[in-house]
């Protein structure tokens, strides 16, 4: 699988190029800035690009607009975008496009090389990769809501369903069988009122939107 | 005795130096000199306008000016005279004989000609006499006298002290506002690149190594797994750490994209209305920042409500900053120690907190804070 880095940090960059590569990845190259990303994107076309926010020149949110852009150019190229801090409006923003293979993840988590590896093939394969953080902020709700009246159980597998795990991948995490997830699901669509329908990405972006929604 | 020529001598010389500096606008020389005679500190007058209109310190410089023109040069023709004819009466008295006699040198300002050693020797000493206890004990009196005056003139009064200090401390408060919040985006920029760089680095590397340790019997993969784990718990400290110095979506968004990215991760929903805030000191955002989390954390939690109001306005430079819920109302600010916190910091910029949280509602936190930059 083809990967193109943007990352303005040396450390990090040549860190993430290791991993990727030990994980038998190719990374195509290294890009400091979004200009060099746009350029590095048209031309090696890789198959998913791993963005930091922070980039030069101004070191603000320039990632996440490369992000965008490139998505824009290359007809929803899938984009793992890396943070220090997560924000629940960046993810909105990363999200607004509504095609699937996007990804937004603390640089923490980069550490857990298994979760991380899955996330950025989950990412590539048009799936989702929210961070936890995101979706906790997206859970803190107010009495009524009807996340509340959810099972803790069903609050954890909500919280999965939305970071972008599928359904086996929740069994695994959280040490149940498929069958129980199946049913956990089942009954969070219906106590939410969502489409029990919605699959893949689909699925991930009706929950989100619907944690999203009345903001 | 030594002393009081001493005076005597600095005192001519003030009061001398009155002639040359009737010119106006040399006020800090009038103080300088005034100050220096009397062994005093030199008033110290900051002016801002040299208007007569708006500026006190400019008119009473001006009417100090009209006294001393009226009364410098005669205090320094006094001191001519005096001083002047303690040596005229003894050239006199000693060489009288070597003028013409047609046109003989006098003593007493003209009055008497001196034409024999009689009146040389009783008139001459008389004068040189009188006018040294004159010059020994009169002048000094005259000239502290003088720089009195020219001091209780020329002195700002208590009430501009006062104005200048406020004035002084206001400036020097918005600098080190400034600094300070200067110093924060530096801190948050060097441990975003510094630290949380290097522990992520270190994350990644033992993240690789344990995946390559798994069939290592031992301790040495337990180790690691506690290592990688302390690490993740240091990220996750640090970053915490990082928000409440300066809030890294500030310095990616600036004040209204923070507070849109408030309003998206709060629990109720938000309406927010910015103005045009233009540039602001980061201590002013920074604070500004933890209002709104703070307030909407306490609507969130407590108030019951079912929507919250943010609205930022900038006028002139005062920041306002008003959060608005239509929850149960009833917040304490004795209860709890968030409230008090906000308050202080935004009284450390100088600024004004004021709750309002009547039973039943609304809440109301409005601040204000100085942003002049």
């Amino acid at each position: 699988m083809r990967v193109v880095i943007a990352e303005d940090n040396v450390l990090l960059a040549s860190g993430l190029e290791l991993l990727l590569a030990a994980k038998g990845f190719q990374v195509c190259a290294v890009a400091g800035d979004a200009p060099g990303l746009l350029a590095a994107v048209d031309e090696h076309r890789p198959d998913v690009v791993i963005v930091d926010v922070r980039l030069p020149p101004s070191f603000r949110d320039e990632g996440i607009r490369a992000a965008l852009e490139a998505r824009r150019r290359h007809d929803g190229l899938p984009v793992l975008v890396l943070s220090q801090y997560v924000e629940r409006e960046y993810a909105g923003e990363l999200l607004s496009d509504g095609r699937g293979g996007i990804g937004y993840l603390l640089k923490d988590r980069i550490g857990r090389v298994g979760e991380f590896v899955d996330a950025v093939r989950r990412v590539a394969a048009g799936g989702t990769a929210m961070d936890p953080e995101v979706i906790s902020q997206l859970l803190v709700r107010r009495d009524e809501d009807p996340v509340s009246a959810l099972t803790p159980r069903e609050r954890q597998v909500l919280a999965l369903m939305a970071e972008g795990h599928d359904n086996t991948a929740i069994g695994e995490r959280l040490a149940i069988t498929h069958n129980a997830v199946h049913k956990h699901v089942g009954n969070i669509f219906a106590k939410l009122g969502l489409s029990p329908d919605d699959r893949g990405h689909r699925r991930v972006l009706a929950v989100l939107t619907y944690l999203d929604r009345g903001r | 005795m030594r002393e009081r020529w001493v005076a005597c001598l600095r005192a001519a010389a003030y009061l001398l130096g009155a002639l040359p500096t009737v010119f106006p606008g040399m006020s800090n020389r009038h103080r300088r000199r005034a100050a220096r005679l009397l062994g005093v500190p030199a008033p110290v007058v900051h002016r801002k306008a040299r208007r007569l209109r708006t500026d006190p310190a400019a008119r009473r410089e001006a009417l100090w000016w009209l006294v001393h023109l009226v009364i410098g040069p005669p205090l320094a023709l006094l001191t001519v005279l005096c001083v002047g004819n303690i040596p005229a009466a003894l050239v006199a008295m000693t060489l009288w004989w070597a003028f013409p006699s047609d046109e003989p040198v006098t003593l007493l300002w003209g009055g008497v000609p001196v034409d024999g050693w009689g009146v040389a020797l009783t008139v001459g000493p008389t004068q040189a006499l009188a006018l040294s206890a004159l010059a020994l004990w009169g002048l000094p009196p005259l000239a502290r006298a003088h720089a009195r005056l020219c001091l209780a003139m020329l002195s700002p009064t208590p009430a501009e002290r006062l104005a200048e200090r406020v004035e002084v401390l206001t400036r020097t408060r918005a600098e080190a506002v400034g600094a300070h919040g200067a110093e924060l985006r530096r801190i948050e920029r060097d441990l975003h690149d510094g630290v949380q760089a290097r522990l992520v680095a270190v994350a990644m590397r033992l993240g690789l190594a344990r995946e390559s340790l798994t069939d290592v019997p031992g301790g040495a993969a337990g180790l690691v797994e506690e290592a990688h784990a302390g690490v993740e718990e240091a990220m996750a400290e640090l970053r915490g750490v990082i928000r409440t110095i300066y809030p890294p979506i500030l310095a990616d968004r600036g004040l209204t994209g923070a507070m849109a990215a408030l309003a998206a991760r709060s629990g109720v929903p938000v309406t927010v209305h910015t103005g045009d805030l233009g540039q602001l000191p980061a201590a002013v955002e920074t604070v500004a920042y933890f209002v709104v989390t703070e307030a909407l954390a306490n609507t969130t939690r407590h108030g019951r409500a079912t929507q919250a109001e943010v609205r930022l306005t900038r006028t002139g430079d005062r920041l306002a900053v008003e959060v608005r819920d239509d929850g149960a109302g009833g917040a304490d600010e004795r209860r709890g120690t968030g409230i008090a916190g906000l308050r202080r910091r935004v009284l450390a910029l100088d600024g004004t907190f004021r709750l309002t949280s009547p039973a039943g509602g609304p809440t109301v936190i409005r601040v204000e804070l100085p942003c002049a930059s």
